[in-house]
């Protein structure tokens, strides 16, 4: 391996797990502000780094100048040239995201501690945040639409100009006005909404006191931890981050990464050199899967039986047979996937996915026994039986104390975020989205085509990996949903569930699958042209759903919250007077 | 050398095993903090267990025979601390039934409106928590909302949110405010609405009906000769409630239902709880309507009732009545009374003996929880160790009242 192959690898694992672990934070803090929005307060948010003002001030200002002289050289150095299309539009819209995002966000500030100048009036005079960022994304469709309907390359080349120019305006304006206003104090707290409190409590364990008991085991008492956490942590090297890329190859055969060809179509294969985007191209692919996630059975019943406790006992011996009972189902639901796909390469799933149909619809039934399945899995509510607190105080790690207590903790979160990529991978068509090809964007319902739209390789390579990360997002925060939601099971009645209900489901599931897919071969090609048609209109069907969504998920975000102030009692009042020296709940 | 018996069937060879002894408590997350059982598991199932109550107890009643009447008000707010409220009223009324004087009808309804809202927090939180330990963690948090109002409809009124010591002999610290009613109806209606949110969340759960359909029963009989009262006794489809049986304040004139369960199990207990909150809803509803909003509060008699302070500052017979109550304590007349009124966990009961000296002789607290928990052992005998959580949270042991 030359060296150059090994520093990919290096970058392609180093940011797999990074990306694990990051959204493994992000999780807890997710899972923490849920319980803050449930409590209608907002949560632990209040971990924040103390920086001397004009540091700060700096620190907000540094970044904005260099990034607006970037932009600024990038746009302008071209000369007179008129900008390539769509860019014109492209910075236009950036330049009113970056207006109202920015406008925003002074306005909530200025809305919390009252306005001190002129500018502020003016901002506050603008409206609520809420009405500002509506009116932004307004503007937004509303300029949208006027480009479309005037397209000359003058107005393009205004559009780029003016847009720049809005951009570089905005981002220096809201930086100053950052730099202003925090320039004076003499500490700044920097809190990022609450995305340092995880981070500070993962810190803080590290420091703490590493308790063993005494008649513990101890050598396989602190391995336990390491094997819980490294099976969930590797899981994700066989799960593709986005489609392949094509380079030129060089003399020996090696990837000429001067030579970036594009990137790899879903039916196609690349010419010359290939770089996929995941970390090991394993050929025994999900098989992988299940045998490393077996291992991480044994952390969790190793670390039950060398804590000398018997309540570690109890969780670590429920925790073994619960693993042990799911990753049945979970096999056995992945078999139809894996009869529909013909592989065991994930790479290869999502290509299948990409070129037919996503595997929710090929395999629905496959998709919900493998959640659930996934989610015991992930030893979270509601089959947390092996930690459940109430029962057996904190199961299978009851008796460890700071970093390897962390390394359980946060294994789980993991568990969660490799389950939601697989499930992503396998069901939700990984990184493919509804209509964006190798090319760019085609809407075609089997022969008519309605919408062709040529993206460049970078952007399709972009859209597509993002794609798959709000995917795994989307799953990760349905299960942390999921976790505020149920209660937990009883012992007996999961082991029902798995082995008596989703045991023979799955393998009603598998076949179903061989029926059906036995009558497709024989089916008359009318019929398979039919199918493909409607694997079309399924694609149809989500780009619908997801633009709804998206849609509601705005209105929702932006319709004004109104609470009633029912009961203000005296120290409430007293605190309001006093100019609010306790933030007191005075809803009802 | 016998041979093997091969005929023997397998099921029957197998390993000698021998129940294994887990200390559940009393520091476990499961038992509030106060409660040890001893159990005998094989496997998840409990074979024997032992439930050993006492690690709270602070001498709650022995401290009342320190001091004058008046202050054992603070000790009874510390008995059950999910609502003090319907302890202080039950104090009050057993001295007022000793010195034989019925408070105003304004401070009666008065108390009934803070009582009930005292209950509605008790069972939110005994609700609530069992939800919780269950895993549904969003319950909880909703009902300890709604709990918040009530905590601000009792911090406006009495100025403490947990420990009130609102109560007095004859009468309340202080008449109600200029918003009680107000902001009563409205924490009402909002909890209502957020009751109606949680059962929907729950109820419609099958894992969570799983969890508590069947699991603890105890037959009415078993209950009753236990000693149970209050929604655990009449989730064992007994109707017995001290606020009809025996009505004491208004409660004879509002219009209230007494909900029975059927099945005598854990989701009978649960819905018992419920289904009060919403029956005592009514009859805040209306006894905010029938509360007068003028009127004294306090009983007109100057040896039960501290004289207003400036009259204490200004006149010497003030100053005098006001040194004799604090200094010598109430005189209760000599002799011994039982009074009954209807907790939050079920009936609760005062036994005062006095020597006509202002010192309690002797304070003995009935409390309901002290006979439920001591039903633990036959509720959760042959269970599984994870049916200890919601058996043990629908009996709403409440650590100071049981221990004292």
């Amino acid at each position: 391996m030359t060296l150059e192959m090994f520093l990919v690898y290096f970058i392609k694992a180093f940011a797999v797990a990074m990306f694990a672990m990051n959204v493994g934070v992000i999780l807890t803090w997710v899972e923490r502000r849920m319980r803050g929005m449930i409590q209608d307060c907002v949560g632990p948010n209040r971990a924040g780094i103390p920086v001397p003002g004009p540091i700060a001030a700096m620190g907000a200002l540094g970044p904005a100048l260099g990034a607006a002289a970037a932009i600024g050289y990038l746009a302008f150095s071209g000369a007179d040239e008129a900008p390539e299309e769509g860019w014109g539009m492209v910075a236009f819209q950036a330049a009113i995201f970056m207006l109202w995002f920015t406008t925003a966000c002074i306005a909530r500030v200025v809305g919390r501690r009252g306005p001190e100048n002129s500018f502020d009036a003016f901002i506050q005079s603008l409206g609520t945040p809420r009405s500002i960022v509506g009116l932004g994304l307004v503007l937004h469709l509303v300029t949208l639409a006027v480009g479309l309907l005037v397209d000359t390359a003058e107005v393009r080349t205004v559009l780029f100009r003016a847009g720049v120019s809005l951009l570089v305006f905005s981002i220096v304006g809201g930086a100053a006005y950052v730099a202003l206003s925090v320039g004076k104090e003499r500490f700044v707290r920097i809190r990022l909404i609450g995305l340092l409190h995880p981070a500070a409590d993962g810190l803080k364990t590290v420091f703490k006191g590493d308790f063993v008991p005494p008649n513990a085991d101890k050598f396989l008492f602190n391995l336990a931890p390491f094997i819980s956490f490294f099976p969930a942590l590797v899981l994700l090297a066989i799960v593709p981050f986005g489609p392949a890329l094509c380079f030129g190859s060089t003399e020996t055969g090696g990837i000429d990464f001067g030579a970036f060809q594009g990137v790899e179509a879903a039916g196609g294969v690349c010419e010359s050199a290939r770089l996929s985007l995941q970390v090991a191209d394993l050929n025994v692919g999900i098989l992988y899967y299940f045998a490393i996630a077996g291992t991480g059975i044994v952390g969790a019943a190793l670390a039950g039986w060398a804590s000398d406790n018997k309540y570690s006992l109890l969780g670590g011996m429920r925790a073994a047979s619960q693993m042990v009972s799911y990753e049945v189902t979970l096999g056995l639901t992945v078999i139809g996937a894996l009869m529909v796909y013909g592989t065991v390469r994930v790479d290869e799933m999502v290509r299948w996915q990409a070129e037919h149909t996503w595997g929710l619809f090929a395999q629905p039934f496959a998709f919900f026994l493998f959640f659930a399945a996934s989610v015991a899995e992930s030893k979270r509510i509601p089959f947390d039986i092996p930690e459940g607190e109430s029962e057996v105080v904190a199961g299978y790690f009851t008796e460890y104390s700071g970093m390897k207590f962390s390394m359980f903790f946060f294994s789980e979160f993991i568990a969660v975020v490799t389950g939601s990529t697989l499930m992503a991978a396998v069901f939700l068509g990984g990184w493919h989205l509804p209509f964006v090809t190798a090319d760019g964007i085609r809407v075609a319902v089997g022969e008519t085509v309605y919408f062709e739209a040529a993206l460049a390789p970078g952007a399709v390579l972009a859209i597509s990996a993002l794609g798959f990360i709000g995917k795994v997002l989307t799953l990760a925060l349905l299960q942390v949903t999921i976790r505020w939601t149920l209660p937990r099971f009883r012992y007996d009645q999961l082991m029902r569930l798995c082995w008596r209900k989703m045991l023979p489901a799955s393998l009603v599931n598998v076949m179903a699958t061989a029926i059906i897919m036995l009558a497709i071969d024989s089916a008359s090609p009318a019929t398979v042209r039919g199918l493909e048609v409607a694997g079309d209109w399924t694609m149809v069907f989500l780009a619908g759903a997801g633009m709804a969504a998206g849609v509601a998920a705005i209105v929702f975000l932006l319709l004004p919250r109104q609470k009633d102030r029912l009961v203000v009692s005296t120290a409430a009042r007293y605190a309001e007077a006093m100019g609010g020296t306790r933030t007191a709940k005075m809803e009802a | 050398m016998e041979p093997l018996d091969l005929a023997l069937d397998e099921a029957e060879v197998e390993l000698p095993t021998e129940p294994m002894l887990l200390n559940v408590g009393p520091s476990h997350p499961a038992m509030h903090g106060t409660v040890r059982c001893v159990m005998e598991l094989r496997g998840e199932s409990i074979e024997r267990v032992d439930v050993q109550v006492g690690y709270l107890h602070r001498g709650f009643e022995k401290m009342c025979e320190r001091g004058t009447w008046t202050q054992v008000f603070p000790y009874v707010d510390r008995c059950n601390y999910v609502s003090p409220m319907l302890n202080n009223v039950a104090f009050a009324l057993a001295c007022e039934k000793m010195l034989g004087i019925e408070v105003p009808e304004r401070c009666q309804w008065y108390r009934m409106i803070l009582g009930e809202l005292a209950r509605i927090s008790d069972h939110l939180t005994c609700d609530g928590a069992m939800a919780m330990e269950l895993g549904a963690f969003t319950p909880f948090l909703w009902m300890n909302k709604a709990r918040e109002m009530v905590w601000d409809v009792m911090e406006e009124e009495t100025g403490a949110r947990l420990t009130h010591s609102f109560g007095r002999v004859g009468g309340m610290a202080a008449p109600p405010t200029k918003d009680f009613k107000e902001h009563t109806l409205a924490a009402t209606r909002q909890i209502l609405k957020i009751v109606d949110e949680c059962e929907k969340l729950l109820y419609g759960n099958r894992i969570f009906l799983d969890r508590l359909e069947g699991v603890g029963y105890i037959s009415p009989e078993d209950a009753i000769s236990l000693g149970w009262t209050g929604p655990c006794l009449r989730a064992a489809g007994v109707p017995y409630d001290v606020r009809k049986a025996y009505p004491y304040l208004k409660y004879g004139e509002v219009d209230f239902d007494v909900p029975v369960g059927t099945n005598s199990d854990c989701l009978d207990r649960f819905m018992v709880r419920i289904e009060e909150i919403r029956q005592s809803a009514r009859i805040i509803e209306q006894s905010c309507e029938r509360m007068p909003d003028e009127g004294p509060v306090n009983v007109d008699d100057p040896r039960v009732i501290l004289p207003p302070k400036d009259e204490v500052y200004t006149t010497i017979e003030g100053t005098i009545q006001h040194f004799k109550i604090v200094m010598e304590g109430l005189k209760l007349p000599a002799g011994e009374v039982y009074s009954y009124t209807e907790g939050g966990n079920g009936e609760l009961g005062f036994y005062l003996v006095s020597d006509g000296s202002g010192t309690p002789y002797r304070v003995r607290i009935r409390p309901p929880c002290f006979l439920v928990t001591a039903g633990l052992e036959k509720v959760i005998t042959g269970q599984m160790m994870a049916d200890v959580v919601p058996c043990f949270g629908s009996l709403n042991m409440i650590g100071g009242e049981c221990d004292r």
